[in-house]
């Protein structure tokens, strides 16, 4: 009699490996990167160094688990940096006119949340590619800011809300505790609730998930509310840290955070997303800066090195660890 | 020409007591200057199979997409045990019990099989999502039609043609579906997934359920279909019953020569 053999299940460690291929190389590239600038200045390792570098990669990593959830649907923001410029430039304004600073907050992340409903509405209901509406936001919310402010700085008066920048908590400073909420929260929400696997079939099916009745609409004006308003909470971090609102803050962050979320394993074609990825592709784009100044390179070059690094990084990610492993 | 049809049509109708699970009459749709349906009528009566067949562009797909909530029909109105429904969009239609298995299979690649068994109906603590609750109700949907996929928690782009478009089946016929549509469900499945597709609709007529099988292989038809609507051009231009019609005659009906004698 012939015998009817069952396939094996592969083992799961491979499976485990092949399933986190991206986030475990984005890890070794981080350990990389650390190791390198500790042997180029063993000042990078310092404890106060370390701290400073937290402090700094917190507002790009807020907006970075943020962009995660936008770019798993398959879309983009690349308004976040004006965002957080108008965002910036409006609270330094009312907190100098003697607003109270917990409102001015509250007040800040719903206008950050409200600019990504507009953008949202019109990438979602109308149908107009992320790109061309957040690259009429990146232009025109920045346009905003410096008719606000004249292209002047404006001085934040000392109150306790600049603790949220420059105060700590057990040694740690308050942004990067408030940069781990958010990746937590996020995390959780990508991975474990329903509307996190809404957002997954909208990115890697929109039509499928329409046809078993998901409201795919509505998701997707979600994400750009999610960015919107990281990107709120991400101004008030700067603006608390600088101790001053400005037009031109974060100009360039976009890309900054961007860079992170695909470092760290996100697809851009969407439907693939890992929080964990994007919190070490934010700490790895911030280490990199920060390395490259205490490295002595001239800050001109530094631009054209982050560049650089960051087209390597994903070209190896997809060279070494999507030979035999999933399909996309 | 038009009257022709719509008096072969007439001939064609089999008669049948009682209320239809599904009733649809006149049911028109353009896409921009190309109509797709130029008025179909169709019965189908609960525990039945009906077949629709036609040349490619017919309209057969066209036309389960409106019953199943995807497109909206122009004109034309759609009865479900005698109440009539409008949809405006899938969701209602799933809703109303009317399932349907797309010939592009709806799948999405980057969530795992328990995932997508589970799409639009996620099992829940309150907000979340209880993924070990979804992979063994996964585990009896595959084993109940005899699907072997050993991993519910691999993604859905590992696997292959027909696995996936396993899946897409046991995803409509798991939740108590009262019209079950599959268009094309067995163009890429081997031997011994077609006979467990096709025990799966036997065995869904007998529940009650109203199944409307699309497919190219005729041979399938013959075993499980009480009736055949033949389809051309956008119009229904025959119906059969299985027992009173052959293979060639149904051939020349799908290639249009059978109405012009």
């Amino acid at each position: 009699m012939t015998l009817y053999t069952e396939r094996q299940q592969g083992s799961r460690l491979q499976d485990f490996l092949e399933a986190n291929a991206h986030v475990l190389s984005i890890a070794l590239f981080l350990v990389a990167c650390c190791a390198f600038f500790t042997v180029l200045n063993d000042v990078f390792l310092s404890p106060g160094n370390l701290l400073n570098l937290l402090r700094q990669a917190a507002p790009t990593l807020i907006v970075a688990v943020a962009m995660t959830f936008v770019i798993t649907t398959g879309g983009i923001d690349l308004s976040v940096g004006s965002i957080i410029a108008l965002v910036n430039a409006v609270a330094a304004i009312l907190l100098r006119d003697g607003w109270d600073w917990p409102i001015v907050s509250v007040l800040m992340i719903v206008l950050g949340a409200l600019i990504g409903t507009f953008q949202g509405y019109f990438i979602a209901y109308q149908r107009i590619p992320a790109f061309i509406v957040t690259l009429a936001g990146l232009s025109a919310i920045r346009g905003v800011a410096l008719v606000l402010t004249g292209g002047f700085s404006i001085l934040i008066p000392p109150s306790l809300f600049l603790t949220l920048g420059r105060g700590t908590l057990l040694g740690i400073p308050l942004p990067a505790l408030l940069g781990l909420v958010v990746a937590v929260v996020g995390y959780v929400v990508l991975t474990s609730t329903v509307y996190g696997r809404r957002v997954c079939a909208v990115g890697a099916n929109t039509e499928a998930a329409r046809r078993v009745g998901m409201p795919a609409k509505r998701i997707l004006l979600s994400v750009y509310v999610w960015s919107g308003g990281a990107a709120a909470l991400a101004a008030l971090v700067i603006a608390a840290r600088l101790g001053s609102g400005s037009s031109n803050a974060a100009v360039g962050m976009e890309l900054d955070v961007i860079a992170a979320v695909v470092l760290g394993g996100t697809s851009l074609a969407g439907g693939r997303g890992t929080m964990l990825g994007t919190v070490l592709g934010a700490l790895t784009i911030s280490v990199i800066g920060n390395g490259l100044i205490l490295a002595h390179i001239d800050a001109f070059y530094t631009q054209i090195v982050t560049g650089s690094i960051i087209l390597i990084a994903i070209w190896l990610n997809m060279r070494i660890f999507d030979r035999g492993g999933g399909k996309r | 020409m038009n009257a022709h049809l719509a008096e072969a049509a007439k001939a064609a109708s089999i008669p049948r007591d009682g209320t239809p699970r599904i009733s649809v009459r006149g049911i028109r749709k353009s896409f921009g200057s190309i109509q797709a349906l130029r008025g179909v009528d169709l019965d189908l009566w609960a525990g039945e199979c009906l077949g629709i067949v036609g040349d490619n562009a017919a309209g057969k797909s066209t036309f389960t997409k409106i019953l199943a909530g995807t497109y909206i029909p122009d004109e034309g109105s759609i009865e479900l045990d005698g109440k009539g429904v409008r949809y405006s969009g899938p969701a209602e239609a799933r809703n109303n019990g009317v399932e349907m298995v797309y010939q592009d299979l709806s799948l999405c690649d980057t969530i795992d099989v328990a995932g997508n068994l589970y799409l639009g109906r996620e099992l829940r603590r309150g907000p979340f999502l209880d993924k070990a609750a979804m992979q063994d109700g996964a585990r009896a949907m595959l084993k109940r039609l005899e699907v072997r996929i050993p991993n519910v928690a691999a993604k859905v782009a590992q696997l292959s043609g027909g696995q996936r478009q396993s899946i897409a089946i046991a995803r409509s016929a798991s939740f108590g579906p009262r019209v079950l549509i599959l268009d094309e469900p067995t163009s890429a499945l081997a031997v011994a997934e077609v006979e467990a597709v096709l025990a799966l609709i036997m065995r869904l007529k007998a529940e009650g359920v109203a199944v409307i099988l699309i497919t190219h292989r005729l041979q399938d038809l013959f075993r499980v279909c009480d009736r055949i609507a033949v389809m051309y051009e956008g119009t229904k231009v025959a119906e059969r019953a299985m027992d009173k019609t052959n293979l060639e005659e149904i051939v020349r009906l799908i290639v249009g020569e059978g109405h012009h004698t």
